[in-house]
């Protein structure tokens, strides 16, 4: 290979890392923010990023079926990410409020627990659904079947979409065109995603630097006791701080769905942990130390598989945290003051 | 419940308890009954499990160093009892001068992990061992030439004594049993030793416990090295027992299976181990009928139970010294006391 080529490759891979970034950076806020407020780590993270892609799948399907994909396909990319990012974020606030809130109180341990088992219960719900569906529908009364045939097919031809153990398959609905530059091929969804999660990350940034509600938040990170003496409501805060970062989550699904195309069950266990390396990586706590920690670490991984074989990118992952925390255990952005935060 | 909270606080109740599942547990391979083999081995797995959860009782029930990683321990104790003891390298080593060893390289392993993140706590702590776990899995998946990665290792010896080659469940049933006794001794006395002392007080208050003279770091590597060495054992059972080991049987899920076990059972307390491992490891197996649905009422109860009763089934009790000091917490046992009195 020549040395033009080479750098062709090298570009190649840099453009993966900045995607593969995009993605943990999304899902890395969500912890970030999470960790934040309650100083909790919600294990059930990476479970609403794969929800979110599975209602972005069943969107896509519907839409499909009323023709608007066909129609107007911009249209129906900016519903399925809207309902992707609304359903997940409704999921994680449920999450919140029946498995974590009442275990506030509790020893981190214990909501560390049920964290862990709200993902269990995610992942299994998300397999079951068309098993569940299927054994309602099957249901007889007096012999004979509740339902007529039809509409039983019907029914579990949609609830097939909601879920199961099988790989889905995203309808390729983002067009595969682009440019070449020096070699280099880069599709415009690449650009779209990249584009995407960069502004949203902004809007997040502000939001949380300027409003009403990011002072809110910033106030219960702090104190949470007093926070609420000062008239914070926080529950509220709380609840909103887990909206935003699941619905966050549920876009980085449908977006991983749209472009990668598959989607399954399992699929957000490694990002979830990656992406929490992201948020430790950047300093926990810290938006901005979440965003940079995101796209270090998808691109510390693709450069690693210019050196080491490509089964090795998850090992570079878990090395690289661990030799943060020895070096630097507060993170890239992380303040100096956060000892006592651990 | 607080009557059922009260009659297993009794330490009479509690023992007579015992003593009964005890000659239960020793006389139930002898009996002749549907399904035996079957039996035998979720009961025996389960003991498996008590074993490594006593260890990691020593990580996070008494020296309060939360660990999500280990299911590495038990892997490289399996690994290492493998190396020495199979047709992989043709080294045939005796497996009762192998399991030792296989637990000290896991204690090692546990010193080496440990050492770097001395200075960071709590969650720190558990991502570093959650990316140590997944490190040590995905070396031994992609490792080929060492560990024959996916493919695993098979023909694994069985541990020979006095003649008898351990080829039946019930020999590892019984193997297993009189490990958990040998270890709940050895546990109680640790934990009425200085040892155990220094570590609830590192556990309570790790700046006072120092500023008490206790040398916390040296008390956090015996710690770490003691779980390990317990999980190096369990791995090197394991292996003997299965005959053949494959990467995937590290994942995480045995780190979180542990770590349910000892919170369910009730943080702190060694009986507590093992009201947990036969509720979590032998519940899967009895839910077998439930097939499909196991899973996911396995994270509900994981969530209700703790929501109900966070401090697990069988909680910890303060030793008689702390409560007469405190006179706060007061156990039911003391209460009834000085109700006789009057």
């Amino acid at each position: 290979m020549n040395g033009n080529g080479q750098l062709v490759v090298f570009l190649e891979q840099l453009l993966n890392g900045i995607t593969v970034g995009s993605f943990y950076a999304l899902v890395a806020l969500g912890y970030t923010m999470v960790y934040g407020v309650l100083s909790m780590i919600n294990f059930a993270h990476g479970d609403i990023f794969m929800v979110g892609a599975y209602i972005g799948f069943f969107t896509i399907n519907r839409l499909t079926d009323v023709g608007l994909t066909a129609s107007n396909p911009t249209l129906a990319i900016i519903l399925t990410f809207l309902t992707g990012s609304l359903g997940a974020a409704v999921v994680g606030v449920t999450v919140e409020r029946i498995a974590y809130r009442p275990l506030r109180k509790a020893t981190r341990l214990a909501s560390l627990i049920s964290a862990i088992g709200a993902s269990i219960f995610l992942e299994e719900l998300v397999r079951l659904i068309p098993t569940i569906a299927t054994a309602i529908i099957n249901i007889k009364i007096g012999g004979a079947a509740i339902l007529a045939p039809q509409t039983r097919q019907a029914i579990l031809k949609i609830v097939g979409d909601m879920g199961g153990a099988m790989v889905k398959t995203y309808p390729g609905i983002l067009s595969n065109d682009g440019f070449v530059i020096g070699g280099l091929f880069v599709s415009y969804s690449r650009i779209l995603i990249v584009l995407i999660s960069a502004v949203i990350m902004v809007v997040l940034y502000t939001l949380v630097r300027i409003t009403k509600l990011g002072k809110a938040m910033r106030a219960v990170a702090e104190d949470k006791d007093t926070a609420s003496l000062m008239g914070i409501n926080v529950n509220q805060v709380i609840t909103r701080t887990f909206f935003i970062g699941s619905a966050l989550a549920g876009l980085a699904g449908v977006m991983v769905g749209m472009f990668y195309l598959q989607i399954k069950p399992t699929m957000g266990f490694v990002p979830g942990i990656k992406a929490f390396t992201s948020a430790v990586l950047g300093g926990i706590g810290n938006i901005p130390g979440a965003m940079i920690g995101g796209y270090v670490l998808g691109l510390a991984e693709v450069i690693s598989i210019l050196f080491l074989p490509a089964v090795y990118k998850d090992v570079v992952a878990f090395v690289i945290l661990i030799l943060v925390l020895i070096f630097k255990p507060t993170g890239i952005l992380g303040s100096a003051t956060s000892q006592k935060k651990m | 419940m607080k009557k059922l909270t009260l009659l297993i606080s009794n330490k009479k109740v509690l023992t007579g308890f015992l003593i009964l599942a005890g000659i239960f547990l020793v006389c139930f391979p002898m009996l002749d009954f549907p399904q035996k083999a079957l039996w035998v081995r979720i009961i025996g797995y389960a003991g498996l499990y008590i074993l490594l959860g006593m260890g990691l009782l020593i990580h996070v029930g008494l020296a309060g160093m939360l660990d999500l990683g280990f299911a590495a321990f038990y892997a490289i104790g399996a690994y290492t009892y493998t190396f020495l003891a199979s047709t992989h390298f043709n080294l045939h080593v005796s497996f009762w001068l192998a399991m030792p060893f296989a637990g000290l390289v896991a204690a090692l392993a546990g010193v080496l992990i440990c050492f770097p993140v001395l200075r960071l706590r709590g969650d720190y702590l558990a991502i570093v061992t959650l990316g140590f776990g997944e490190i040590v899995r995905l070396l031994a998946l992609n490792l080929t030439t060492v560990t024959n990665g996916s493919q695993g290792i098979i023909y694994i010896d069985k541990p020979v004594l006095f003649g008898i080659q351990f080829t039946e469940g019930y020999h590892f049933y019984y193997l297993i049993f009189i490990l958990i006794l040998l270890f709940v001794f050895l546990m109680n006395r640790l934990v009425k030793s200085h040892i155990g002392r220094a570590w609830m007080a590192m556990r309570e208050d790790e700046d006072v416990a120092q500023m008490s003279g206790i040398n916390t770091t040296s008390y956090k590597l015996l710690a770490f090295a003691l779980g390990a060495f317990m999980g190096g054992l369990g791995g090197a059972i394991f292996a003997s027992w299965q005959g053949s080991i494959f990467p995937d049987n590290f994942n995480l899920m045995v780190s979180i299976n542990v770590l349910c076990l000892i919170i369910l059972g009730g943080l702190g307390n060694i009986y507590g181990v093992i009201i947990g491992a036969i509720g979590l490891i032998a519940l899967p197996d009895i839910l077998r009928g439930l097939s499909d649905y196991r899973m996911i009422i396995f994270g509900i109860l994981l969530i209700v139970m703790m929501i109900v009763r966070p401090q697990g089934f069988l909680p910890r009790r303060p030793p008689k010294l702390e409560t007469q000091a405190v006179g706060l917490v007061k156990t039911p046992l003391q209460k009834k006391k000085k109700g006789d009195k009057k």
